[in-house]
């Protein structure tokens, strides 16, 4: 019996087509072998793929939004992968690249709302618990610090820091200019005590 | 007021908020971009700071966020408030905050996607644009330590826009089902 599953947002829509896999355990009504998907993005063609390459699109868009989420866009997918997406002017350019020889490559420009658009759909897809197949696709993890772009340059990072220490320094040296007073030892009391003693009263 | 009621009550169908795993706390900025965004998600919709004590009852947070007060008082661990907190917060109460800011998302995805749309008429756009950044810009002089840099780089007519802009991105790519996930990590991004 042919299962056929449908996510939809504002400007794309994700359908999985498949057959339960009684073999494995699954109900009748859970999708577990796939058998293929179409992509339907506003105002481009609808685009059709197996298994692979639906696994293909969630391991490039979903890291891709994971680092997007953290301000650190970078193109994902190398060039022997069958899907790409990378940053561009603004925009997010997916590179679906055909199997077939001599076929160039269908690039889409997808907007931040388009993009969100396709993450919802494929966050929906692989969590839904109607479909038992175990797509393979990363859990989030934090970005490391060599991961991270520094947006700030270090000279402006280093300013404030470096201008408390140099606060510092110009402090302790200007103390360090101040004489000092000098220390009241047991002679310079007497000495002191004899010089405050009133003189004796002329005759 | 009705109709939020209904959705919210709506979204109770929805699977059960698992037991956040516990785990390390978040950074300081984590705290930071936490706190901003749900304050964003307020200036997005006026009856914000309600919808986030409903949504901590229907997501069954009462538990660690037992009422407005302890949800005010977890908010206030962010350094850039005005009358900040000290404690820190602990990772149930960061994963709790984290839930309420991907439901308050999911509600709001439809005004966030018709700020990020390029398909928009740009005037409507940038009337819609308007109208955020003067509402954030109020909650941040109400309830910010204006002599933050952060804070200033927010209100900066030049720099503040864009930092809206992915805060918004940020709550886009953060409603669905994925989201909390993708967010919590996003968080406890080690400090740059």
């Amino acid at each position: 019996m042919k299962l056929s599953t449908r996510y939809e947002q504002t400007s794309c829509r994700l359908v999985l087509e498949g057959l339960p896999d009684l073999s494995a355990g699954h109900g009748s009504d859970s999708l577990g072998i796939v058998t293929g998907f179409t992509m339907a993005l506003a105002g481009r063609q609808e685009l059709e793929g197996k298994r692979e390459h639906l696994e293909a699109l969630m391991a490039v868009v979903l890291p891709y939004a994971r680092h997007l989420l953290s301000g650190q866009a970078r193109a994902f997918g190398a060039a022997d992968q069958p899907v790409a997406i990378a940053p561009l002017q603004g925009m997010h350019q997916l590179e679906l690249r055909s199997s077939q020889p001599d076929t160039p490559p269908l690039q889409l420009q997808l907007d931040d709302a388009e993009l969100a658009d396709l993450v919802r759909c494929l966050d929906q897809l692989r969590l839904d618990p109607r479909v038992a197949v175990p797509f393979v696709v990363p859990e989030p993890q934090p970005l490391r610090r060599r991961e991270q772009r520094r947006r700030r340059p270090r000279r402006e990072t280093l300013a404030a820091p470096l201008a408390g220490v140099l606060a510092l320094v110009i402090a302790a040296a200007l103390t360090a200019l101040i004489p000092p007073t000098p220390r009241s030892g047991p002679g310079a009391t007497a000495t002191t005590k004899a010089a405050v003693r009133p003189a004796a009263p002329p005759r | 007021m009705v109709a939020m009621a209904g959705k919210i009550t709506a979204m109770s169908d929805a699977p059960p908020a698992q037991t956040p795993r516990s785990g390390r706390p978040l950074s300081r900025r984590g705290i930071e971009r936490l706190d901003l965004m749900l304050l964003c998600a307020e200036a997005l919709d006026l009856n914000g700071g309600e919808a986030m004590v409903w949504l901590s009852e229907e997501l069954g947070m009462t538990d660690v966020l037992p009422n407005r007060v302890e949800l005010w008082k977890r908010r206030c661990s962010n350094p850039l408030r005005r009358a900040t907190r000290r404690s820190a917060l602990q990772p149930a109460e960061a994963d709790a905050l984290i839930r309420i800011l991907t439901a308050l998302s999911e509600r709001l995805y439809p005004m966030l996607r018709s700020l990020l749309s390029s398909a928009e008429p740009p005037a409507i756009t940038a009337q819609r644009w308007a109208l955020f950044r003067s509402r954030l810009e109020e909650l941040l002089r109400e309830r910010f330590n204006l002599r933050r840099g952060a804070v200033q780089r927010l209100l900066d007519p030049e720099e503040g826009p864009q930092l809206c802009r992915e805060l918004i991105q940020a709550m886009a790519l953060s409603s669905g089902p994925g989201g909390f996930e993708r967010l919590r990590a996003s968080l406890l991004d080690a400090a740059r």
